[in-house]
């Protein structure tokens, strides 16, 4: 799975719930994360991967799920999904994906899913909580092992204290985006 | 059931100290070995031990610190970046000779790629010209129990070892069970012992030969290391072809052989570059025609191979000398390496299509920039516009994104901000030429390697301005405190020490501090320090650019928050873009103008001194 946006956004902590969670219902983890100058406003990407494997890196062309903050660099980093792999993104742009992103995806099989997260953590009074707002969307699809309860319990597990309660109503009204988008 | 967390490669490295009894660890942030010490401070607090941890000043007073304790009898450990081990080296090659005796094991993080880092060098190069065994993780579980052997070979020995964990270790995450940590029960002791401990040469030719001697016994011990030194061949089975691989190339080639179900082709694991297993490695050699090496990020294994027709690798040209070994690099060069050999390939070329595809879309480069509201922005706006004509050298920390600005000509080493500012002025004056000359380094910079070059500075005559941008924190690092606050590793109280004090001390006899978010002060104390410079009896001006970082303090970088707006009065001459940078600042083509983006500014109200033609007002 690869997580990806910008310097700033909070994809460890997205990568960190995701991990967490997968953890508590026995997996074993491996993950890779962006620290240091990179993390200055650039581009940032974290890779995590499930079950038995030694490396933290994901090969080009493998990725199975893909959650980017930001639409750019879903296009940045599209060469990490596998054939059917899955995108989510955080995007208000209606036009999403660009016309010749368009004709790949779909010639690979690739599901393409946008939810303007930022607007629905804005919309809460959280601006910096698009984070949980994208992870909240994603939940509603029954994707990967990781589900949306599960995913829930694990945010107000390891949220601090004062962020508790916001972090778990911005996934929630993610979730909520997610389902009615299921039925559009 | 144990424990589990899920902890950063640098956490597993952490675990591994306190659990081995470590009573003593030292540090200077670098990434990626930054997060290292601050899991040490983390488990010395849940686990109530009492070793003593330090961010030091510098990699080699970590050092220095690090092997004091070891010869007491005590664990300890020092942990920096790569290039810290650089700074370290003078102390490292001596203490190889003059032994330890509480386990010593310096961690010497690597930066494959690189992402964070000035160079690629390999660690384990040090290690073998220093000769002292290094251990080479792939993962951070492993790098995790390393630790601990290093620790016990240190102790038997009497050496101390490096662990060189690349940034795929240090920065990986895994889930880690934890074991009991038992507090250390150690106690300092100093036993006179002249011949070893202040050595002359004399007697440095006699712990030579002793070192020489422990590291024939430590390699015999490598060789039968099964648990890092493996490979997986069937007796009496012959390959036409196999692999060489350590550190994380290993796990990333353990991976795809595994995906791929190819059994055919045997893997040597290589966890001890050095002493290197020679044995082992020739039992694996005779069993294969020919062998691929994948190590990261020199060719150390391919030299002790010593046998170059048989291999490919670096020397061969099959794997880059340079960059990371990302998993598709490794798949795509052991499919062509397959090919070449006529044996079955791992599968169809990777496909490049996706990569096509997005450097067709021209995506916008996202450089890494200074935060919105970070003082050292303010600093470098007031020197470019002062001045203009000046040579900018500049140093290592998040500043050197001054860059952006125009504001930073050179970035060396640590420290070289002022050593090339004096070399600059010495070279120009030499042909009669006045050269304006601006320096900038960080206050944790300065504490680190800044003394020395002040000093020379002063006591050879050179004239230049240096402006020490102290933002009261290591920044790029992730916010460590320096020895300017008084504030220790775990938080306690230390004893505060004055940059003015120690600018003085080095016979600067220009000094101002000054405020950079006041940029018309800060304008006018360059001009000063500038006529400062160039008086007959005149020399070198510090000026002081003291703020704190936005990230660090945000209430007290920011105390009066001006919500900011453009008006029509913008002509669109884009100076504010160009020569101030703020991300939070774009062109709006619609508007005609420059326009804020809310998500990123912070309020700070800087560019209201910046635009010449007053269109950035509060609203």
């Amino acid at each position: 799975m690869i997580l990806c946006g910008l310097g700033g956004q909070g994809i460890l902590f997205m990568t960190r719930v995701l991990a967490q969670a997968a953890l508590d219902k026995g997996f074993n983890v491996m993950g890779a994360e962006t620290h240091g100058m990179a993390q200055r406003g650039g581009s940032v990407i974290s890779h995590l991967r499930l079950g038995e494997v030694k490396s933290s890196l994901i090969r080009a062309g493998t990725a199975h799920l893909m959650l980017s903050l930001d639409e750019n660099e879903a296009y940045r980093n599209l060469a990490f999904l596998s054939k059917v792999g899955k995108i989510y993104v955080d995007t208000d742009s209606g036009d999403f994906p660009r016309p010749e992103v368009k004709e790949f995806l779909d010639k690979r099989g690739i599901t393409y899913r946008a939810a303007p997260a930022k607007a629905i953590a804005q919309g809460l009074g959280a601006p910096k909580s698009s984070n949980l707002a994208l992870l909240g969307f994603f939940s509603a699809f029954d994707e990967g092992p990781m589900r949306y309860k599960e995913l829930k319990m694990t945010i107000e597990k390891i949220s601090p204290k004062r962020f508790r309660e916001i972090n778990s109503k911005v996934f929630e009204a993610g979730q909520n985006r997610g389902s009615s988008y299921k039925i559009a | 059931m144990a424990r589990q967390e899920i902890l950063l490669g640098n956490g597993a490295i952490a675990l591994g100290l306190v659990e081995s009894g470590c009573k003593v660890v030292t540090s200077y942030p670098g990434t990626p070995s930054s997060e290292i010490l601050a899991e040490v401070i983390r488990f010395v607090k849940s686990e109530r031990l009492d070793t003593y941890i330090e961010w030091s000043t510098n990699e080699k007073v970590a050092l220095d610190t690090a092997f004091a304790a070891s010869i007491t009898g005590k664990r300890a450990a020092c942990c920096m970046k790569q290039v810290g081990l650089n700074v370290a080296a003078d102390s490292l090659m001596s203490a190889a000779y003059m032994g330890t005796i509480g386990g010593l094991v310096i961690i010497s993080c690597d930066d494959p790629g690189p992402h964070s880092s000035q160079t690629e060098q390999d660690t384990r190069f040090m290690a073998r010209i220093a000769k002292v065994p290094v251990l080479d993780p792939s993962n951070p579980q492993e790098a995790r129990e390393m630790v601990s052997l290093g620790m016990d070979i240190s102790e038997e020995f009497r050496i101390p070892i490096v662990l060189r964990p690349a940034i795929r270790v240090c920065h990986a995450r895994q889930n880690i069970k934890f074991n009991l940590i038992k507090k250390s029960a150690q106690k300092a002791s100093f036993k006179r012992d002249p011949q070893r401990w202040a050595a002359t040469p004399a007697f440095r030719l006699i712990l030579h030969r002793e070192l020489n001697i422990k590291l024939k016994e430590i390699g015999k011990e490598f060789e039968s290391l099964a648990q890092y030194n493996f490979h997986n061949l069937e007796p009496g089975k012959r390959y036409p072809f196999g692999i060489i691989a350590g550190g994380v190339p290993y796990s990333v080639i353990r991976d795809i052989l595994t995906e791929k179900k190819r059994a055919d082709i045997p893997i040597l694991k290589i966890g001890t570059p050095f002493p290197f297993p020679e044995s082992l490695a020739t039992e694996f050699m005779m069993a294969c025609k020919r062998v691929l090496v994948l190590e990261e990020t020199d060719t150390v294994i391919e030299y002790f191979l010593r046998n170059n027709n048989m291999i490919f690798g670096r020397l061969s040209g099959h794997v880059p000398s340079e960059g990371e070994l990302v998993p598709q690099v490794i798949y795509d060069l052991l499919n062509k390496t397959l090919d070449e050999l006529n044996l079955e390939k791992l599968g169809p070329k990777l496909d490049y299509e996706a990569t096509e595809l997005v450097k067709g879309l021209n995506l916008p480069v996202k450089r890494p920039t200074l935060c919105p509201g970070c003082p050292h922005r303010a600093a470098f706006f007031a020197i470019r516009k002062t001045k203009p004509k000046a040579i900018f050298t500049s140093d290592i920390g998040c500043y050197t994104l001054g860059i952006n600005l125009g504001a930073v000509d050179t970035c060396l080493d640590m420290g070289a901000a002022i050593t090339i500012a004096s070399g600059f002025y010495h070279s120009f004056t030499q042909d009669e030429v006045t050269q304006p000359i601006v320096a900038t380094i960080g206050d944790s910079t300065f504490f680190h390697s800044g003394t020395a070059g002040l000093l020379n500075a002063v006591y050879n005559g050179a004239r230049f301005i240096l402006v020490i941008l102290d933002n009261l924190t290591t920044a790029m690092t992730g916010m460590q405190p320096t020895p300017g606050l008084g504030i220790r590793a775990d938080g306690s109280k230390g004893k505060a020490v004055s940059l003015e004090r120690i600018v003085t001390g080095c016979g600067v006899e220009f000094i101002e501090v000054v405020d950079p978010y006041d940029i018309k002060k800060m304008v006018n104390v360059i001009k000063k320090a500038s006529t400062y410079v160039n008086e007959p009896e005149g020399g070198i001006a510090v000026i002081i650019s003291r703020h704190p970082c936005v990230i660090a303090y945000p209430d007290e970088a920011i105390p009066e928050r001006k919500r900011v707006m453009v008006t029509d009065d913008c002509v669109e001459c884009n100076f504010c873009l160009e020569r101030f940078e703020c991300p939070a600042l774009y062109h709006d083509q619609e508007l005609g103008r420059a326009d804020i983006n809310r998500e990123l500014c912070v309020n700070c109200g800087l560019c209201i001194q910046v635009c010449p033609k007053g269109a950035i007002v509060e609203a």
